[in-house]
């Protein structure tokens, strides 16, 4: 007899999504879904308006990442007008970038994932939240919320607003930095470091204790694509495309990101909003590839900061050889790239040209298609506009980090299910482990699609007649 | 709260709402008023998008703190003020996006202090995105508003407790309407 468990909402998750998971005769798992419930459209309701609307328009696809949708955006404007930007209009642009980076990690680290990780998959789920890890360890809980001030604070010095900067512009950036800004946000770095140095030497004691769940939370084989430096280092901003199948050879490196095309083709299922991209010379659906934190560590040759340069090798050693596989250890390189988003942030901000009043090229458009790429917090971040004489934009393409691991989170919630779902004996902590592994990815479904409201948590179990045979309910 | 309390008083002002939908950005468009035309010392104002986690390290460095939102349930251009306690149940299942109460439950479940804390609100018509202009009704709410929060930030006068609504606990979601200053 059929049956299917739905989970949804899918929580502590930016957006809304739903799993399904298709219980066989016996009640093994035999198929399983995770859909994108909502639909926004931006790409459609984009077009006819002005490409310099475009960075203010789409950063409104999200409240967390709105930065790099910002320099994803005016990185395609800046196509659009054939310039290069001032080195320090970069250098700037960078800064914002670590910055959200850093505030963003923390919020999933911190916020969404440290329930599960602290308190445990299979703990009371009425407690299994932000006020019951409050209450188990407030200094962490303080820790996260200092982490994500420290870098909005700075997205607010540089950007005047938190949520949503307009200092972020075509050619550059609108103004240049003070002094006095460029101190202010300087004496925040050694706090943040320590902190985040802090709660990575906390998470690797807590590593050992999830050697099972590290074995099946999407550990399957796929390949990894990030930007890297010239060098080929850890690079959130420009760069080159890299890609690395599964057992770490490059198939890929050094390709201009405006080439993406090349690379990878979108694919549609019916069953979600989302897309599912994959590399093109391996098909759909084979390949499949994941962005992101992991995807970035196990690109580069080395991160090119001190603290996070150990913390580098120290990932490495999650694994005997290769790519670290494991979705698991997403946490662990979200913490490594704290570390280095702040590392480099200190960098930046003392170097001696960081206060030059150069900071943007001005032009009008000089082309009909610009494209701009750079690393969101949660990986590779593509804005491809086509516009007219008049500069109104006549068609978008989005991919977003979220969608490029559409694959590898199907991937994973089947071999998730598989290992601990019990179709005949259905227990909240095996769900809730169904659900973490997509938490691993930290997907934006709010940058994939959009969500409005909030919708109760119901879990069903249904027999092959529709029949309800067991329901779990959250809130 | 007597007088010279209330001239110390720390008081910050949170408009909340998107600037792309429509009447949804009453609430920074509030604050934004407020911050030209002046307030007071010790009175801070910021506009955001949405409330977010480190906002919780902001509310408890002050007394009180007044929330300036819009809301869809009600009469289009109606003004509202009530009181807000932490409620830990009002939990958001998404992360980006917090409900003050939620905020306030972190404050008082982390730091065991809670600003007094107010959420002034007008009922809006349209949430459109890619629209950057308020209804004329949601327009006409906006002097409501700012009567409202001119008399929470003046400490000559105390509160008008009377004509507030306790919103605390589940039960007050829906608030109820009130008599505008």
């Amino acid at each position: 007899m059929s049956r299917t468990v739905t989970i949804e909402p899918v929580t502590r998750i930016e957006g809304h999504a739903r799993i399904t998971l298709q219980l066989g005769d016996a009640g093994e798992v035999e198929d399983a879904k995770f859909h994108l419930t909502q639909f926004r459209g931006f790409e459609k309701f984009c077009e006819g308006r002005p490409y310099r609307e475009m960075p203010a328009l789409t950063a409104r696809t999200c409240g967390i990442c709105p930065v790099s949708h910002v320099l994803a955006s005016n990185k395609a404007c800046d196509h659009l007008l054939s310039v290069s930007i001032p080195p320090t209009g970069e250098k700037l642009r960078r800064i914002i970038n670590l910055a959200q980076l850093t505030q963003s990690h923390a919020l999933s680290f911190f916020h969404l994932s440290s329930p599960d990780l602290l308190l445990g998959w299979d703990s009371d789920p009425v407690s299994r939240n932000i006020f019951g890890v409050m209450r188990q360890d407030p200094a962490l809980a303080k820790d996260g919320i200092r982490l994500r001030q420290i870098g909005q604070t700075i997205i607010e010095t540089l950007g005047g607003k938190k949520i949503h900067p307009t200092w972020v512009v075509p050619g550059g950036v609108s103004e240049p930095l003070t002094q006095e800004k460029r101190d202010a946000m300087l004496k925040l770095m050694p706090e943040g470091l320590e902190i985040a140095k802090r709660t990575y030497a906390f998470f690797k004691t807590l590593v050992p204790k999830f050697k099972d769940e590290a074995n099946h939370f999407g550990s399957q084989p796929t390949m990894f694509l990030s930007l890297v430096s010239p060098k080929g280092h850890l690079e959130h901003y420009d760069g080159f495309l890299r890609l690395k199948d599964a057992q770490g050879r490059i198939l890929e490196d050094m390709v201009p990101p405006h080439e993406y095309e090349r690379l990878i083709g979108e694919a549609v299922e019916d069953f979600s909003y989302m897309k599912f991209p994959y590399y093109k010379p391996h098909g759909y659906p084979n390949g499949i590839y994941r962005v992101g934190p992991l995807a970035r560590l196990n690109n580069v040759d080395a991160c090119g900061t001190p603290y996070a340069d150990v913390a580098l090798a120290e990932f490495h050693m999650l694994q005997e050889s290769g790519p670290i596989a494991s979705s698991f250890h997403y946490h662990y390189a979200r913490l490594v790239e704290i570390i280095y988003a702040l590392e480099m942030m200190d960098r930046l901000l003392k170097d001696p040209t960081i206060l030059d009043a150069r900071v943007r090229a001005r032009a009008r458009s000089n082309r009909y298609e610009g494209i701009g790429v750079a690393e969101a917090p949660r990986g590779i971040l593509m804005h491809h506009y086509r516009i007219d004489d008049e500069g109104l934009v006549t068609w978008v393409n989005l991919i977003i980090a979220t969608g490029h691991n559409n694959l590898a989170m199907n991937q994973s919630i089947r071999q998730v299910a598989d290992a601990y779902v019990d179709g005949n004996n259905l227990q909240e902590g095996m769900l809730n482990r169904v659900e973490a592994v997509i938490r691993c990815f930290d997907p934006c479904l709010s940058c994939a699609s959009h969500a409005f409201g909030e919708m109760p948590l119901a879990i069903e179990l249904k027999d092959a007649s529709g029949r309800v045979v067991d329901t779990l309910r959250r809130g | 709260m007597d007088q010279a309390r209330l001239e110390d008083l720390k008081v910050l002002i949170i408009g909340y709402g998107s600037p792309i939908r429509g009447d949804d950005a009453i609430g920074p468009l509030v604050a934004d008023r407020l911050q030209a035309e002046g307030v007071p010392a010790g009175v801070e104002v910021v506009s955001r998008h949405i409330l977010t986690a480190e906002l919780v390290a902001d509310l408890v460095e002050h007394d009180r703190v007044i929330f300036l939102d819009a809301a869809v349930d009600g009469t289009p251009g109606e003004v509202r003020c009530r009181s807000l306690g932490p409620d830990a149940s009002a939990m958001s299942t998404m992360a980006h996006f917090l409900d003050p109460r939620e905020l306030l439950a972190w404050c008082e479940t982390l730091y065991d202090k809670v600003p007094e804390t107010f959420l002034v609100s007008a009922c809006g018509s349209a949430f459109d995105y890619s629209n950057y202009v308020l209804t004329p009704t949601a327009e006409a709410a906006i002097e409501p508003m700012l009567d409202w929060v001119r008399r929470l930030i003046d400490p000559s006068t105390p509160i008008p407790t009377g004509l507030l609504q306790s919103a605390s606990s589940r039960e007050t979601d829906t608030p109820v309407p009130l008599q505008t200053p």
